[in-house]
């Protein structure tokens, strides 16, 4: 205990093995009968502790960065989106400079999207309508009907394949009907 | 354990040959050093020995160990190295980990026992009675939060390159001798271990930042 307190940079010295050996023993020596100074050298190894996890953690940061292999092409679309963002706005600033008189005006609905006009007049539905639903008879059935001019009324249309269903609204008459049955 | 496999580990151990030390000579091929010593070389083990004794016994020095102790553990660790590669147990050497982590183990098993035969007596007998142990550094704050990190590399970010390189050199779990990272930076010893301290300086200061 006679001998002086270890200085922190003494216990620095010490830690980074930078202490002759004589030096260093009379350290060590020193720490066994001094708590205070005991502390000292624990304070400092600690830290030199921490500081090789800062080591270690940066090289292993850019270890991790070096490790992560990005394909090529993930770049391509940041470039791409790049040129696309620089030919939409040449091609906005191109539209503004040549052709200001139609940008002033704004354009109609038809002049945008030209759109097919409908027929005025919707071709009538014929008046004289028949159902052939019965399968055993429906050839014959509908070969009499268009050469009696009258047009054949399928469940789900004219002239589809028929379908006889529930809610076919054909009258429970017209099913059990040999010929040609009047809608 | 036989007394016989610890005592020839210390008569090495307390005979470090130059690059025992941080400042010492450039080292011998790592690999090859491990690949004999798995072989049972001894002079591998002796090499190897002497160039993480120092290491092993500052890590203990940071949980609390006393010093004449912590050169006591780390006898024992290497001991314990030696006997599992005679017994075949030991199939890879990746120093210092291995040994970090041995003596990590020994110092925690010591303790235990400590704390659980103390319990019975007074108080003044306890452990912590005479280690020196700063109740303040706890196991938790042994780990660096991830402030503290953050802020320790951004610190050391702001050092000039070249001391950014010392200090990885001479930190990044190589364990290069301070006259190999000096030959590698192109410096002088004296100034590797100027520029350590400077960093260190810095580092601290970022560490103890939030400290209360």
């Amino acid at each position: 205990m006679n001998q002086p307190h270890i200085q922190p940079a003494d216990a620095e010295q010490y830690v980074l093995g930078a202490l002759e050996p004589d030096a260093a023993a009379a350290l060590e020596a020193h720490t066994l009968a001094c708590p205070p100074c005991a502390l000292v050298l624990q304070r400092e190894a600690l830290l030199e502790e921490q500081l090789r996890e800062v080591a270690q953690a940066s090289v292993e940061e850019a270890r991790l960065e070096a490790r992560v292999i990005r394909p090529a092409r993930w770049n391509r679309p940041r470039v791409a989106a790049a040129v696309g963002v620089v030919m939409a706005a040449a091609a906005a600033v191109t539209l503004l400079v040549l052709r200001p008189e139609q940008t002033a005006r704004p354009g109609t609905q038809d002049e945008d999207f030209p759109m097919m006009a409908l027929p005025l007049e919707l071709p009538e539905v014929p008046e004289r309508l028949v159902a052939c639903p019965d399968l055993t008879s429906q050839e014959t059935c509908a070969s009499e009907a268009l050469a009696r001019g009258l047009l054949v009324q399928y469940p789900q249309g004219v002239g589809e394949v028929p379908r006889y269903e529930g809610h076919s609204g054909i009258p429970t008459d017209a099913l059990s009907a040999t010929g040609p049955y009047p809608l | 354990m036989g007394v016989a496999l610890v005592q020839p580990v210390r008569s090495v151990v307390r005979q470090p040959e130059e690059g025992a030390r941080p400042g010492g000579n450039a080292p011998e091929d790592e690999a090859g050093l491990a690949r004999r010593a798995l072989g049972g070389d001894r002079a591998a083990w002796n090499t190897l020995i002497s160039r993480y004794q120092h290491r092993v016994v500052v890590s203990l020095l940071a949980r609390g160990v006393r010093v004449d102790r912590a050169h006591e553990l780390a006898q024992e660790t290497w001991a314990r190295l030696i006997q599992q590669q005679q017994k075949g147990q030991l199939t890879e050497l990746r120093l210092p980990n291995l040994a970090l982590t041995q003596a990590a183990f020994l110092a925690a098993d010591e303790a235990r026992r400590a704390r659980r035969e103390s319990l019975a007596g007074p108080v003044e007998e306890l452990p912590e009675a005479h280690q020196p142990v700063d109740p303040s550094v706890s196991a938790e704050r042994r780990l660096l939060s991830e402030e503290q990190l953050a802020r320790a590399q951004v610190a050391l970010r702001e050092c000039s390159s070249s001391a950014q390189r010392v200090f990885q050199l001479a930190c990044d779990g190589q364990e290069l001798p301070h006259a190999e990272v000096a030959a590698r930076a192109g410096l002088s010893v004296q100034r590797v271990r100027q520029i350590l301290c400077e960093v260190r300086k810095k580092l601290r200061g970022a560490l103890e930042e939030e400290a209360p």
